[in-house]
Protein backbone atom coordinates (compact mmCIF):
# COMPACT_ATOMS: atom_id res chain seq x y z
CA UNK A 1 0.00 0.00 0.00
CA UNK A 2 1.51 3.14 -1.07
CA UNK A 3 0.82 6.90 -0.06
CA UNK A 4 -1.18 7.40 -3.21
CA UNK A 5 -3.95 4.32 -2.10
CA UNK A 6 -4.00 5.53 1.21
CA UNK A 7 -4.82 9.24 0.21
CA UNK A 8 -7.42 7.66 -2.21
CA UNK A 9 -8.86 5.46 0.29
CA UNK A 10 -8.43 8.43 3.01
CA UNK A 11 -10.61 10.13 0.27
CA UNK A 12 -13.27 7.53 -0.15
CA UNK A 13 -13.82 7.49 3.79
CA UNK A 14 -14.59 11.37 4.13
CA UNK A 15 -16.72 10.70 1.18
CA UNK A 16 -18.76 8.22 2.94
CA UNK A 17 -18.79 10.26 6.41
CA UNK A 18 -20.05 13.27 4.25
CA UNK A 19 -22.83 11.57 2.48
CA UNK A 20 -24.11 9.38 5.90
CA UNK A 21 -23.57 13.25 7.04
CA UNK A 22 -26.13 15.05 4.33
CA UNK A 23 -28.33 11.46 4.43
CA UNK A 24 -28.97 11.17 8.59
CA UNK A 25 -28.88 14.45 10.47
CA UNK A 26 -31.76 16.66 10.72
CA UNK A 27 -30.45 19.70 10.88
CA UNK A 28 -30.01 21.92 7.63
CA UNK A 29 -26.24 23.44 9.44
CA UNK A 30 -25.50 19.96 9.25
CA UNK A 31 -26.37 18.84 6.06
CA UNK A 32 -24.51 21.55 4.87
CA UNK A 33 -20.92 20.67 6.61
CA UNK A 34 -21.68 17.30 5.20
CA UNK A 35 -21.93 18.66 1.59
CA UNK A 36 -18.51 20.49 2.55
CA UNK A 37 -16.97 17.32 4.23
CA UNK A 38 -18.42 15.75 0.63
CA UNK A 39 -16.25 18.38 -1.98
CA UNK A 40 -13.66 18.35 0.59
CA UNK A 41 -12.64 14.46 -0.18
CA UNK A 42 -13.44 15.03 -3.63
CA UNK A 43 -10.64 17.61 -3.50
CA UNK A 44 -8.26 15.27 -1.88
CA UNK A 45 -9.06 12.55 -4.62
CA UNK A 46 -8.15 15.30 -7.76
CA UNK A 47 -5.18 16.58 -6.00
CA UNK A 48 -3.54 13.10 -5.03
CA UNK A 49 -4.56 11.66 -8.71
CA UNK A 50 -2.87 14.48 -10.14
CA UNK A 51 -0.16 14.41 -8.50
CA UNK A 52 0.71 11.12 -8.74
CA UNK A 53 -0.04 11.22 -12.67
CA UNK A 54 2.44 14.31 -13.09
CA UNK A 55 -0.27 16.70 -13.63
CA UNK A 56 -1.73 20.15 -12.53
CA UNK A 57 -5.02 19.57 -13.81
CA UNK A 58 -6.70 18.74 -10.92
CA UNK A 59 -4.52 21.25 -8.75
CA UNK A 60 -6.12 24.05 -10.94
CA UNK A 61 -9.66 22.60 -10.48
CA UNK A 62 -9.18 22.52 -6.67
CA UNK A 63 -9.35 26.04 -6.81
CA UNK A 64 -12.49 26.48 -9.02
CA UNK A 65 -14.09 24.01 -6.57
CA UNK A 66 -12.97 25.81 -3.28
CA UNK A 67 -14.17 28.83 -4.94
CA UNK A 68 -17.83 26.97 -5.43
CA UNK A 69 -17.95 25.70 -2.05
CA UNK A 70 -17.14 29.32 -0.78
CA UNK A 71 -19.96 30.42 -2.76
CA UNK A 72 -22.29 27.65 -1.77
CA UNK A 73 -21.73 28.19 1.41
CA UNK A 74 -22.65 32.08 1.48
CA UNK A 75 -25.93 31.51 -0.05
CA UNK A 76 -26.56 28.27 2.01
CA UNK A 77 -26.07 30.02 5.09
CA UNK A 78 -28.33 32.67 4.38
CA UNK A 79 -31.29 30.28 2.95
CA UNK A 80 -30.82 29.17 6.61
CA UNK A 81 -31.19 32.12 8.57
CA UNK A 82 -34.47 33.03 6.33
CA UNK A 83 -35.37 29.67 7.41
CA UNK A 84 -34.63 30.21 11.09
CA UNK A 85 -36.64 33.23 10.59
CA UNK A 86 -39.53 32.07 9.30
CA UNK A 87 -40.24 28.31 10.97
CA UNK A 88 -38.43 29.21 14.26
CA UNK A 89 -36.52 25.94 13.99
CA UNK A 90 -33.30 24.93 11.17
CA UNK A 91 -34.70 21.11 11.10
CA UNK A 92 -35.56 19.84 7.78
CA UNK A 93 -38.59 18.35 9.12
CA UNK A 94 -39.79 21.88 9.87
CA UNK A 95 -39.73 23.06 6.44
CA UNK A 96 -42.69 21.32 5.03
CA UNK A 97 -44.90 24.14 3.06
CA UNK A 98 -44.13 22.64 -0.13
CA UNK A 99 -45.52 19.27 0.53
CA UNK A 100 -48.95 18.36 -1.39
CA UNK B 1 4.07 5.08 3.09
CA UNK B 2 4.75 8.28 5.12
CA UNK B 3 4.38 7.86 8.57
CA UNK B 4 3.20 11.72 9.51
CA UNK B 5 0.51 10.87 6.64
CA UNK B 6 -0.71 7.94 7.66
CA UNK B 7 -0.85 9.50 11.25
CA UNK B 8 -2.64 12.51 9.69
CA UNK B 9 -5.14 10.01 7.78
CA UNK B 10 -5.95 8.40 11.16
CA UNK B 11 -6.70 11.55 13.01
CA UNK B 12 -9.21 13.36 9.78
CA UNK B 13 -11.11 9.40 9.65
CA UNK B 14 -11.69 9.70 13.50
CA UNK B 15 -12.64 13.47 13.46
CA UNK B 16 -14.96 12.55 10.37
CA UNK B 17 -16.67 10.42 12.25
CA UNK B 18 -16.86 12.31 15.72
CA UNK B 19 -18.71 14.41 13.70
CA UNK B 20 -21.11 11.93 12.10
CA UNK B 21 -22.18 10.50 15.55
CA UNK B 22 -21.72 14.15 18.06
CA UNK B 23 -25.46 15.19 18.73
CA UNK B 24 -23.77 19.00 19.31
CA UNK B 25 -23.54 21.25 15.98
CA UNK B 26 -20.51 23.13 17.44
CA UNK B 27 -18.66 19.73 18.18
CA UNK B 28 -19.09 19.18 14.79
CA UNK B 29 -18.43 22.18 13.09
CA UNK B 30 -14.85 21.85 15.06
CA UNK B 31 -14.53 18.38 13.67
CA UNK B 32 -14.56 19.56 10.05
CA UNK B 33 -12.07 22.59 10.96
CA UNK B 34 -10.25 19.49 12.31
CA UNK B 35 -10.62 17.82 9.20
CA UNK B 36 -10.11 20.53 6.62
CA UNK B 37 -6.46 21.29 8.56
CA UNK B 38 -5.55 17.39 8.39
CA UNK B 39 -6.12 17.74 4.69
CA UNK B 40 -4.25 21.15 4.25
CA UNK B 41 -1.05 18.85 5.95
CA UNK B 42 -1.57 16.18 3.42
CA UNK B 43 -1.36 18.68 0.71
CA UNK B 44 1.73 19.91 1.58
CA UNK B 45 3.22 16.70 2.03
CA UNK B 46 2.66 16.06 -0.86
CA UNK B 47 4.27 18.72 -2.20
CA UNK B 48 0.98 20.64 -2.89
CA UNK B 49 2.05 23.75 -1.13
CA UNK B 50 0.00 26.29 -2.68
CA UNK B 51 -3.43 24.48 -2.87
CA UNK B 52 -2.27 23.49 1.33
CA UNK B 53 -2.32 27.51 1.66
CA UNK B 54 -5.42 27.84 0.01
CA UNK B 55 -7.29 25.11 1.78
CA UNK B 56 -6.11 26.60 5.16
CA UNK B 57 -6.88 30.40 4.50
CA UNK B 58 -10.27 29.51 1.96
CA UNK B 59 -11.27 26.58 3.76
CA UNK B 60 -10.65 26.75 7.12
CA UNK B 61 -10.34 30.60 7.49
CA UNK B 62 -12.93 31.68 5.83
CA UNK B 63 -15.53 29.16 5.52
CA UNK B 64 -15.23 27.41 8.77
CA UNK B 65 -16.06 30.80 10.65
CA UNK B 66 -18.91 31.42 8.84
CA UNK B 67 -20.49 27.99 9.96
CA UNK B 68 -19.84 28.81 13.15
CA UNK B 69 -20.53 31.83 12.97
CA UNK B 70 -23.99 31.16 12.00
CA UNK B 71 -24.28 28.62 14.61
CA UNK B 72 -23.79 31.08 17.45
CA UNK B 73 -25.78 33.21 15.78
CA UNK B 74 -28.92 30.97 15.48
CA UNK B 75 -28.18 29.71 19.75
CA UNK B 76 -28.28 26.09 18.22
CA UNK B 77 -28.21 23.55 20.89
CA UNK B 78 -28.07 19.78 20.73
CA UNK B 79 -30.87 18.53 18.12
CA UNK B 80 -34.15 18.37 19.35
CA UNK B 81 -34.76 15.63 17.20
CA UNK B 82 -32.46 12.54 17.55
CA UNK B 83 -31.07 11.25 14.13
CA UNK B 84 -30.73 7.52 15.68
CA UNK B 85 -34.53 7.47 16.27
CA UNK B 86 -35.56 5.31 13.24
CA UNK B 87 -32.97 2.71 13.73
CA UNK B 88 -33.37 0.67 10.57
CA UNK B 89 -32.99 3.69 8.17
CA UNK B 90 -29.88 4.43 10.68
CA UNK B 91 -28.55 1.09 9.98
CA UNK B 92 -29.41 0.95 6.55
CA UNK B 93 -27.75 4.16 5.93
CA UNK B 94 -24.71 2.90 7.52
CA UNK B 95 -24.55 -0.21 5.65
CA UNK B 96 -24.85 0.82 2.51
CA UNK B 97 -22.47 3.42 3.14
CA UNK B 98 -19.63 1.07 4.33
CA UNK B 99 -20.29 -1.45 1.31
CA UNK B 100 -20.16 1.36 -1.29
CA UNK B 101 -16.69 2.61 0.79
CA UNK B 102 -15.44 -1.07 0.92
CA UNK B 103 -16.10 -1.46 -3.00
CA UNK B 104 -14.45 1.93 -3.81
CA UNK B 105 -11.56 1.02 -1.74
CA UNK B 106 -11.38 -2.92 -3.34
CA UNK B 107 -11.26 -0.91 -7.07
CA UNK B 108 -8.82 2.07 -6.03
CA UNK B 109 -6.02 -1.15 -4.53
CA UNK B 110 -6.69 -3.02 -7.75
CA UNK B 111 -6.37 0.15 -9.67
CA UNK B 112 -2.46 0.73 -7.92
CA UNK B 113 -1.39 -2.51 -7.82
CA UNK B 114 -2.41 -3.52 -11.59
CA UNK B 115 -3.47 -0.76 -13.89
CA UNK B 116 -1.25 2.40 -12.64
CA UNK B 117 0.91 1.17 -15.82
CA UNK B 118 -1.45 1.48 -18.12
CA UNK B 119 -2.07 5.48 -17.75
CA UNK B 120 1.43 7.57 -18.96
CA UNK B 121 2.56 10.08 -16.65
CA UNK B 122 1.88 13.40 -17.28
CA UNK B 123 4.63 16.49 -18.31
CA UNK B 124 4.33 18.01 -14.86
CA UNK B 125 6.39 15.53 -12.70
CA UNK B 126 8.15 16.61 -9.65
CA UNK B 127 11.57 17.02 -10.72
CA UNK B 128 9.97 19.02 -13.64
CA UNK B 129 8.35 21.30 -11.70
CA UNK B 130 10.91 21.87 -9.46
CA UNK B 131 13.09 22.82 -12.57
CA UNK B 132 10.44 25.14 -14.01
CA UNK B 133 10.19 27.43 -10.22
CA UNK B 134 8.02 25.52 -7.87
CA UNK B 135 4.78 24.35 -7.71
CA UNK B 136 3.12 27.67 -6.95
CA UNK B 137 4.94 29.11 -10.24
CA UNK B 138 3.55 26.68 -12.28
CA UNK B 139 -0.02 26.70 -10.84
CA UNK B 140 0.09 30.20 -11.30
CA UNK B 141 1.18 30.24 -14.94
CA UNK B 142 -1.35 28.07 -16.08
CA UNK B 143 -4.03 29.88 -13.88
CA UNK B 144 -3.27 33.08 -15.64
CA UNK B 145 -2.76 31.78 -19.31
CA UNK B 146 -4.35 28.54 -20.17
CA UNK B 147 -7.73 28.77 -17.56
CA UNK B 148 -7.74 32.88 -17.40
CA UNK B 149 -11.75 32.78 -18.38
CA UNK B 150 -12.25 30.05 -16.02
CA UNK B 151 -11.11 32.53 -13.37
CA UNK B 152 -12.73 35.20 -14.43
CA UNK B 153 -15.81 33.42 -14.81
CA UNK B 154 -15.06 31.99 -11.54
CA UNK B 155 -14.61 35.62 -9.84
CA UNK B 156 -18.11 36.77 -11.67
CA UNK B 157 -19.81 33.76 -9.88
CA UNK B 158 -18.52 34.70 -6.50
CA UNK B 159 -19.45 38.16 -7.13
CA UNK B 160 -23.12 37.37 -7.91
CA UNK B 161 -23.20 34.85 -4.68
CA UNK B 162 -21.93 37.33 -2.63
CA UNK B 163 -24.56 39.80 -3.45
CA UNK B 164 -27.49 37.23 -3.77
CA UNK B 165 -26.36 36.31 0.16
CA UNK B 166 -27.00 39.82 1.18
CA UNK B 167 -30.43 40.14 -0.67
CA UNK B 168 -30.79 37.01 1.14
CA UNK B 169 -30.29 37.62 4.66
CA UNK B 170 -31.84 41.09 4.30
CA UNK B 171 -35.20 40.69 3.02
CA UNK B 172 -37.97 39.87 5.10
CA UNK B 173 -39.99 37.51 3.69
CA UNK B 174 -44.18 37.97 4.21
Amino acid sequence: MTNDVLIQVLAAFLFTIGMLVVLLRRDTIMVLMGIELLLNAANISLVAFSKSGGMIDGQLQVFFVITVAAAESAIGLSILVNLYRNFGSIQTQSATTLKG
Amino acid sequence: MSPVIIVLAVISAVLALTMLFTKNPITSALCLLGVLIMTAGIYGLIGEHLIATIQLVVYAGAIMVLFIFSIMLLNLNTESTDFKDKPGLFVGAIAMGFSVFGFIAFALNEHFANHRQDFPMGEFTSDKVAALGGNSKVLSHALFSQFYISFEVISLALLIAIVGAVVLAKRKFD
